[in-house]
């Protein structure tokens, strides 16, 4: 077995398996280990050297994780593992379907402020959202399996759009609902 | 003792129980905790009382009084009875004159632009961080009393939701105070650490923390002693007293009074915060200022709270939002906090949650007794049933690009602690310096967040425009703070930059504040800086000891060995004859000398246990 070493293959530092689907109770057990043995406060007695190579070791680990976790996350990290360059500039649409479920969420978003319940509207939002993210991961998943990486990367950027409408989305919430 | 080390066959030290305690540093009240035989406990004063109010009195002849004495001065000299501080820390005078409270305060407030705000009282112009560490000395006082003996270290609270700056000022007030905070731990962590609700099998917990100034929900996963912030959320400008506020302002509207003086403030705010509670139990109250009085309902009293309810219960509809779940999912709902004793809170909470909220512990204690806990656990006096708490950084921070827009280096709600780099470049042939500003929150716009720190990275090498790679390091560490450290890639050339919030105080200031609260008794000065120093090499020393007894042979050669302890040798020495200076100078040779063997004892404790599960695994 290798030695730990925070700085390699994520997918290798959590023991899972090297692909877009998954195992979320493995990730998070592995996680849990990981950071038992490296998490700063293990070492709230020792030098500060040690501390300080603990909270540089528990970051990497929780970088790892959260790199893992998140779909969109994920989906960059193998690409670029595949050596596949995620970058958006490079990345054009010609997609027209996608671009009519851009338009009718932005249209949805925009129209947020006016509606009568704007938490209800929200809510049906992120639903919409959610829906439409859930398509892009199948097809993530199921191209890079079958290493069609431009099919991968095309789904990577629609996911990293979905993923911005989520972040106005949570900006017009605070605004709308007075956090 | 480092005969011992030479002679490995020998067994370490007895293991010793050591001092430490929780402190929950709260808005209006504050708490001491210990472990005592295997139990979180509330220390007491000596006439009985858990709660210190978090309250200091500047009196006459430069006497300072602190929790109930000082309370008493309240009515009778409001100018100089500083209540509430915690809603200053980390503040400037433009961000505390927006809270509701505060405008009402009595005391004068100096508007210092950028820096943290300052308070006007008869023993001159205090900082909330000096206010705080009155508070802080006072509870260490009391546990080293009870106790009898030193503190090896304090876990203090603050509030998930508590910034940069405002967790800074924590941890300078702490220093003041002469405490070694051994964690800044979040309270609603701190909450679920003290119901022990770890025993179950990943269970998600929500935590509501409504007290006197702030207001505070987290969401937690809790798997067998792993406690895993997933989501946090709140209002650092929501609790008990904008309850009272609000009925004060309900009074003073009732009977158009248009100017209070500031002890008829007082008084009100002293009236209606009585009324409060008695609602609690009773249908119906007598509010009352000198000879003018109304009668308040229960209903009444709930309508006027129920939009600052709102507040919160939207807060927590976001948190459980942010930890991808929803509020069906929620296992348990902790209540924290004495508002959450107002029954109309319990009644929102129950409703929107769909289950009766954990109301078995005193929701004012429960916060430091989670503390307690922890810092029992950090100096080592619990082995074993180890318990994980991983906070995460509740604001976003980022740092201003063009046109006066932020771009998040680090998004709220990630797991600390978390290190991100960033790289820029100039812009400019020949350009040497670049200006950096950090900011914390979520709005696009900078000037919608909060400034943390604005650096200038200099000595970059003459190139031209954008072939400079300058590589920003952004460290936030387990207490939530932040270090920015920052690279000349293509040149290889370093600048470490230690960020200070622009709301917080700089060395001089700490050192200055230092002096002051040893004034009294400057002689101690040299003795308790002395004594500092000793205690450092001695801590240094019995770590790196044990560590070179159970480690040395395997993992260091004999001539690194042989080093390593040629210089613990002479910090033994100095530690009993040296200075100050000498002494700090061989605790920085030594923790050197010890760095590459610290290294490896990291990766092969690491490795040690992983290697054992797999093995469990087969």
């Amino acid at each position: 077995m290798s030695e730990f070493n925070p700085r390699e293959n994520y997918f290798a530092l959590l023991a899972v398996p090297q692909s877009y689907e998954v195992n979320q109770a493995d990730l998070s057990r592995r996680y849990r280990e990981l950071q038992r043995e490296a998490h700063p406060d293990r070492f709230a007695g020792a030098s500060e050297r040690e501390r300080l190579r603990a909270v540089q070791y528990s970051s990497q680990i929780n970088e790892a994780y959260e790199t893992l976790v998140s779909p969109t996350r994920r989906a960059a990290y193998l690409l670029k593992l595949a050596g596949v360059d995620s970058d958006m500039s490079s990345t054009t649409f010609r997609d027209p379907e996608f671009l009519m479920q851009q338009i009718q969420l932005r249209e949805e978003l925009s129209e947020l402020q006016s509606a009568s319940d704007p938490e209800a509207a929200l809510d049906a939002f992120y639903r919409d959202l959610d829906a439409a993210a859930d398509q892009q991961k199948s097809i993530f998943s199921a191209s890079y399996l079958e290493q069609q990486f431009d099919e991968s990367l095309a789904s990577y950027a629609k996911l990293q759009f979905l993923e911005k409408l989520r972040s106005e989305a949570e900006l017009k919430e605070s605004e709308l609902l007075d956090y | 003792m480092l005969m011992q080390i030479s002679e490995p066959g020998q067994t370490p030290e007895p293991h010793q129980r050591k001092l430490a305690v929780g402190i929950d540093l709260g808005t209006t009240n504050s708490l001491v905790a210990t472990v005592r035989n295997g139990s979180a406990q509330t220390l007491a004063d000596i006439d009985g009382a858990h709660l210190l109010p978090s309250v200091v009195l500047y009196g006459e002849e430069a006497s300072i009084e602190v929790g109930e004495k000082a309370l008493a001065g309240a009515s009778s000299d409001p100018v100089n009875t500083l209540m509430s501080i915690k809603r200053l820390m980390g503040r400037s005078f433009a961000d505390v004159t927006d809270v509701t409270g505060v405008k009402l305060s009595p005391y004068e407030l100096l508007d210092l632009g950028q820096d943290m705000v300052k308070i006007r009282t008869r023993a001159g112009d205090v900082s909330p961080v000096q206010v705080s560490a009155e508070i802080l000395k006072s509870l260490g006082q009391r546990a080293e009393e009870t106790l009898g003996g030193e503190l090896t270290g304090v876990v203090i609270t603050v509030p998930a939701y508590f910034d940069d700056a405002q967790r800074q000022a924590t941890k300078d007030a702490a220093r003041i105070a002469g405490l070694n905070v051994l964690r800044l731990l979040n309270e609603p962590t701190a909450a679920a650490v003290a119901y022990g609700l770890d025993q179950q099998d990943e269970v998600a917990v929500a935590v509501f923390d409504l007290g006197g100034g702030t207001f505070d929900v987290s969401v937690l996963q809790l798997t067998k002693g792993v406690f895993e912030v997933l989501a946090t959320g709140g209002d650092s400008a929501l609790g008990g007293d904008d309850f009272d506020h609000a009925l004060a302002q309900w009074f003073v509207a009732e009977h158009k009074l248009d100017s209070l003086d500031v002890f008829q403030q007082r008084s009100l705010l002293t009236a209606a915060r009585q009324a409060k509670e008695q609602l609690s139990s009773a249908n119906e109250v007598e509010l009352a200022l000198a000879d003018i009085s109304s009668t308040l309902s229960r209903q009444q009293f709930n309508d006027l709270v129920d939009p600052l309810i709102d507040k919160a219960i939207r807060a927590c509809k976001r948190a459980v939002r942010d930890a991808k779940l929803r509020s069906g999912d929620i296992h348990n709902v902790v209540m924290v906090g004495g508002s959450t004793r107002v029954p109309r809170v319990r009644e929102r909470v129950a409703e929107w949650f769909g289950r009766e909220p954990l109301i078995d512990l005193d929701p004012d204690k429960v916060v430091a007794l989670g503390a307690a806990l922890q810092a029992d656990q950090l100096v080592g006096n619990r082995s074993g049933d180890e318990m994980l708490l991983l906070d995460v950084i509740p604001l976003s921070l980022g740092i201003e690009t063009m046109g006066g827009l932020t771009e998040k280096i680090i998004h709220r709600n990630t797991t600390i602690p978390v290190a991100m780099a960033q790289e820029f470049t100039t812009f400019k042939d020949g350009q040497t310096a670049m200006a950096i500003h950090v900011v914390q929150g979520e709005r696009e716009l900078i000037d919608d967040c909060r400034s943390l720190a604005r650096f200038e990275l200099q000595g970059i090498p003459p190139m031209v425009a954008g072939a400079a790679r300058i590589k920003v390091m952004f460290q936030v560490d387990a207490d939530g703070l932040l270090r920015v450290s920052a690279r000349e890639e293509s040149t290889g050339s370093e600048s470490r930059i230690e960020v200070k919030p622009a709301y917080g105080l700089s060395d001089t200031d700490i050192a200055d504040m230092l002096q002051q609260s040893w004034a009294s008794a400057a002689d101690d000065k040299e003795a308790r800086a002395l004594r500092e120093q000793q205690i450092e090499a001695e801590g240094l020393l019995q770590a790196l000891s044990a560590a070179l007894l159970k480690d040395g042979e395997a993992m260091l050669s004999e001539d690194e060995q042989r080093e390593l302890l040629a210089k613990m040798e002479v910090l033994h020495r100095e530690r009993e004859q040296g200075s100050v200076a000498s002494i700090a100078k061989h605790i920085e040779i030594v923790g050197k000398a010890s760095e590459v063997f610290a290294e490896r004892r990291m990766d092969a404790s690491i490795n040690q246990a992983l290697a054992g599960r797999r093995v469990d695994e087969i």
